[in-house]
Order: structure tokens, then sequence, then C-alpha cells
């Protein structure tokens, strides 16, 4: 099951570690490996376990602090499944420690192995260093972290190993006097992208406050990174359902930043435009994006606070219904109206229309219409702060249940007025915090229209006709005319 | 409303995915010419009720029909048009 660190249901009962229950499990091997990104960073960690008891089911994963702060998506697996298992956060010990646990599919009995994966997805865990460049400098960011992998068991083996994605790794720390090892602490593989820390051997049960201060080192990654570090602040989806014009209309407004390191001195279009022609482009620097967006779609626009911006091109695939191939996307390319520098924000919106058949079906068991719509574009790389998502459905809907894939932060209902209206339409609103690409689900939405909410608006419509007859029909019979 | 999370997710992405997709009560595509014509119809019979001497009975007759047209035209056009409502 996908945690979501914003989860509604957070149990947050504190540990004690006493218990002999949590002490079940020996950790044979625990290997870290990092994914180097820019606004994210992957970690995967795998745990080899054994049993010390019969019995055996409940694992604990513990994070640091920093790790809780930056983490915005993760999940747990057993090696070799693709079902996640049921992560349940325990919240924080008294060991400055935040713990999850999750239940095995089958309990181990002692000395049973079983090999465990915890992936994560860090937001903004990498920062530009320096924190400013030049138009022409290339981009370096920086990742701390800790030496070690805590874990509330005795770990026999550990490992971390950081990757970069092609790029050098600049610099690293060096630890000193690291107990848990006789050999090299640090190696760099030859082609410079990537740093193993380890193998560290025996360690003890180290998610507590004395191994923290006697054994626990920060380390720190300094690394080259080729492309741009995309942030965007807020997104806002406003999805509306119209059963009239059978349309389903997605308007993204999207308040998209820079997060590398601040242009350092003044901008130089002379510059810019020398590194465009030449084609060795600053890493740094956003010029264009390419977001892929549904199949079928049709008067796509873009404008900004500007007014509209034309340099985007968009390549529509046909949706399944028009006879295209399913799982194809439309592309668009767009160019923002200036280039993106390091801190440098850019607002823009984007939308659509698309046939609402490509999106919603029809349930003739329950009489109902059910529409699924994704939570958000995806913006390679990027870490989306603020998300929310509106659905403004057909007026007079009624038993809407909504299904989203992940909890969100909150969650509301309200009624929203708009052209031919009269009782208003219903609106759901989702609010999520710190999305990544592991974030791109479907919301689904199933509501019910009645025939007589469809005759709403030709009969508010009608009225207003009929107000204008009545008007002309009372002033017919006005005799204005002065007697004589 | 409820909120609904696994495994009733997995539930309503499977019955979406075989759901007969959506259809209009009226076919899209006819809906500009729907709009043409019941527009066109209520404003000649705007017309014909400016010229009808007083009669509660007839007047009110091509009134009410006058605002039915009118009002699934208007509906019509605003969809023609790009307003989906």
């Amino acid at each position: 099951m996908v945690l979501h660190r914003y989860w509604l249901h957070l149990s947050t009962i504190v540990l004690g570690l006493a218990s002999p229950s949590w002490a079940s499990f020996e950790n044979t091997r625990v290997t870290r490996s990092v994914d180097l990104g820019g606004s994210l960073v992957y970690t995967t960690t795998t745990y080899n376990v054994k049993a010390l008891e019969d019995g055996s089911n409940v694992y604990l994963f513990a994070l640091t602090e920093k790790e809780q702060e930056t983490t915005s998506w993760m999940e747990a697996k057993v090696k070799g499944h693709t079902a996640p298992l049921s992560l349940e956060n325990h919240g924080l010990s008294h060991d400055a420690t935040y713990y999850y646990s999750v239940a095995l599919p089958k309990a181990l009995d002692k000395d049973q192995t079983a090999s465990l994966v915890l992936e994560t997805v860090q937001a903004h865990a990498a920062y530009p260093f320096p924190p400013e460049a030049a138009q022409d400098d290339r981009q370096a960011l920086k990742y701390d972290t800790d030496l070690f992998v805590l874990s509330p068991y005795k770990s026999l083996t550990q490992t971390i190993r950081f990757n970069t994605v092609g790029f050098p790794i600049l610099g690293y720390t060096q630890p000193k006097e690291v107990a848990f090892t006789t050999g090299t602490i640090a190696a760099k593989s030859n082609s410079g992208g990537a740093i193993v820390f380890g193998p560290f051997s025996d360690l003890p049960p180290s998610s507590n406050t004395d191994f923290i201060e006697k054994h626990q080192q920060k380390i720190s990654i300094f690394y080259e990174f080729g492309f741009p570090m995309l942030a965007i602040r807020s997104l806002r989806r406003a999805v509306e359902i119209s059963h009239w014009g059978a349309n389903l209309n997605i308007q993204d407004e999207i308040d998209l930043y820079n997060a590398g390191p601040k242009l350092k001195g003044q901008f130089s279009r002379l510059e810019h435009q020398t590194q465009v022609y030449q084609h060795r482009q600053a890493p740094h620097v956003l010029t264009e994006l390419a977001l892929q967006l549904p199949a079928g779609i049709h008067s796509a626009y873009y404008y900004d606070t500007i007014g509209n911006v034309s340099t985007s091109h968009l390549r529509i695939a046909p949706s399944a219904s028009q006879g295209g191939l399913p799982g194809r996307s439309s592309l668009l390319e767009l160019r923002p109206r200036y280039p993106l520098l390091g801190g440098w924000n850019y607002s823009f919106t984007l939308g659509w229309d698309s046939h609402l058949g490509d999106h919603a079906g029809w349930d003739a068991e329950k009489g109902r219409h059910v529409v699924g719509v994704p939570i958000m574009t995806l913006f390679g790389g990027a870490v989306v702060e603020d998300a929310e998502v509106k659905f403004v459905l057909p007026e007079a809907s009624t038993d809407v249940e909504v299904f989203p894939p992940f909890s969100p932060s909150s969650f509301s209902s309200a009624m929203h007025t708009t052209y031919l209206d009269t009782t208003g339409r219903p609106l759901v609103v989702f609010k999520y915090k710190n999305l990544t690409d592991k974030h791109t689900g479907i919301i689904y939405i199933a509501y019910k229209v009645p025939l007589s909410a469809h005759l709403k608006k030709p009969t508010a419509v009608g009225i207003a006709f009929f107000s204008v007859f009545f008007v002309a029909f009372l002033w017919k019979r006005v005799d204005l005319n002065l007697e004589k | 409303m409820s909120s609904s999370l696994q495994p009733d997710y997995a539930a309503i992405k499977e019955l979406h995915k075989t759901l007969p997709p959506f259809q209009p009560i009226i076919p899209v595509s006819l809906l500009p010419y729907l709009a043409y014509i019941l527009l066109t119809l209520t404003f000649g019979l705007a017309f014909y009720f400016s010229t009808l001497p007083k009669g509660v009975a007839k007047e009110s007759t091509v009134a009410i029909l006058a605002s039915i047209l009118g009002g699934f035209g208007t509906v019509a056009m605003f969809c023609t048009v790009g307003v989906y409502v």
C-alpha cells in the first residue's frame, strides 16, 4: 500500500522498544542505493532479514527526522513481488526516530529469511552548492545524509551506494574514525558517477540515541547535475464536466520555478542567445518543456499573465474511441516566454477540452456515471509542493462518491455556480502536498444525474425568455394615450 | 460523500475500465444544427407574438412555445460556441 506522508488516519503510538516482539529480526545485509537527482532523490533500501524467533511477522523500518521531513513517497515490498505491503506509521519515538511497520505476508519461523525493499522519494533533499552560479557556470548540488542506515535490529553488514544520472561526483565527505569497518570506507567508481560507503559489519541496533551520538556521522555528496532543477510551487487543477456538451475541460494553473542555483550577476541576453546558437545551453537554465497530455484532446490553450503564449506545439494522439492505440499520449512542447534561470518563476495556465466519453463511463447496474481524471500532468523530475484538484460536477448531481488513489491532505466539498446554473454544481476539492512522479494516480468519482437535472438549464433560460414575453403581454395592455 | 481507498479503489479502477463510454442524450454533432433551428423558430415566434391581437390563450401559447424552444436552443448554442454548460 502506498503511504502518503499526510495519511489521514495516522497512528501516533510511541513505541516501547523494550518490547521483546520488536527484537525478533536480524538484518543479515542492508544495502541502500541513492539515485541523486535535482528536486527529487530516490532511495532503495534492501533489507535481507532473518527471523530470530518463531512467528515473526512485523518488521520495523526506522527513519531519521530529516528523512521523515523530506520523504514524500514511500513503498515497501517483498523483493521480487509487485504488490506493496501496508505501511503503518508509528510516529516519533523517544529516540528521535520515526518508525514504520509492515506485516509480512507470511510469518517467519526462527532462522527463516526474507528480503524487503523500501523505496522512498525525497523532495528538496539536494540543494544547489554553491547557491549562486553565473549564466555559463555548471550546476552542482549537494546531498546531506547519515553514514549508517538506522534500524532497530542488529545489522551484520551494511552498504550505501550513491549514483548520479551519468554526471560526475565532484566531492564527498571522507568519514573519520568510523567503527564497524576495517577496510576502505568510501570507494568511487571508475566512471566517477557512483560512490560506495562500506561495507560496515556487525552494527548493533542503531535507531537509538546512544548509537546516534557515539557512531552516526553526517556525510555529504557533492555532484554535478545537468538538468534544470524544476519545482512547482502551486498547481491548481480544475476539472469541469458537461453532460450537455459531452465535454471534460481540464485547466491547470501552474506556478513553476527553477530551484537551481540563483543567477550570479545580471542576465545577459547576448550570452543566452550565444549559448542557444552554439548548442551549449547552461544545464540549469530551462528553455522549454515537453508535457504528455491525454490522447484525444482538442482546443488546448496556453497563456500566462501577459496573454496567450504562441510558442508551443501540440501533437494530438487520437484516443481509443477515435481509433487510436491505447496507452498513447498527446505531446505538448512549450517554450516559456523567457528562459527560466535559477530562482526565477514562471506562472502560466494550460488547459484543454476532451470528449467526456474518453474519461467517463455509464454504470447501468447502479445508474451512475464514473469519471476518472489524473491528479496532475507529470513534470519530469519536479516536485509539486502544493496541489489542489477541483472537480465541478454536472448541476444537481447526487450520490457523489470519491475514490482518490491515496489520501489527500484535505478534502472538501462546496457548490459552484457558473453559466446557466440555478442551484449550482457540486464541487469537490482535493489538496495534496509534495507530489512527485510517483503520485501520478487517477481520481475516480461516481455520481448520479437524474433526467430532471438535465432540464434545469433549458427551463431556466425558458423562464427568462417567458418573462420577456410576459412584459410584452403587459405592455400591450397599458394605455399611455392622453385622454382628450 | 464518502472517500474510499484500497481495496475500493482497486474495484472502481477495474469497473471504470469495463464501463461503456458516456453518451450524451443528444449527440454533440447535432447541437449546432439544433441551435440554429430552435433559435430561428424562437425569433420567428417572437415576431409572430408581436403581431398578435390581445388574446390570453393565443399569446400564452405562442410565448410558452417560443420560450421552450429558446431554452433548448440557447443551451445548444452555448455548447456549439465552446461554452460547455
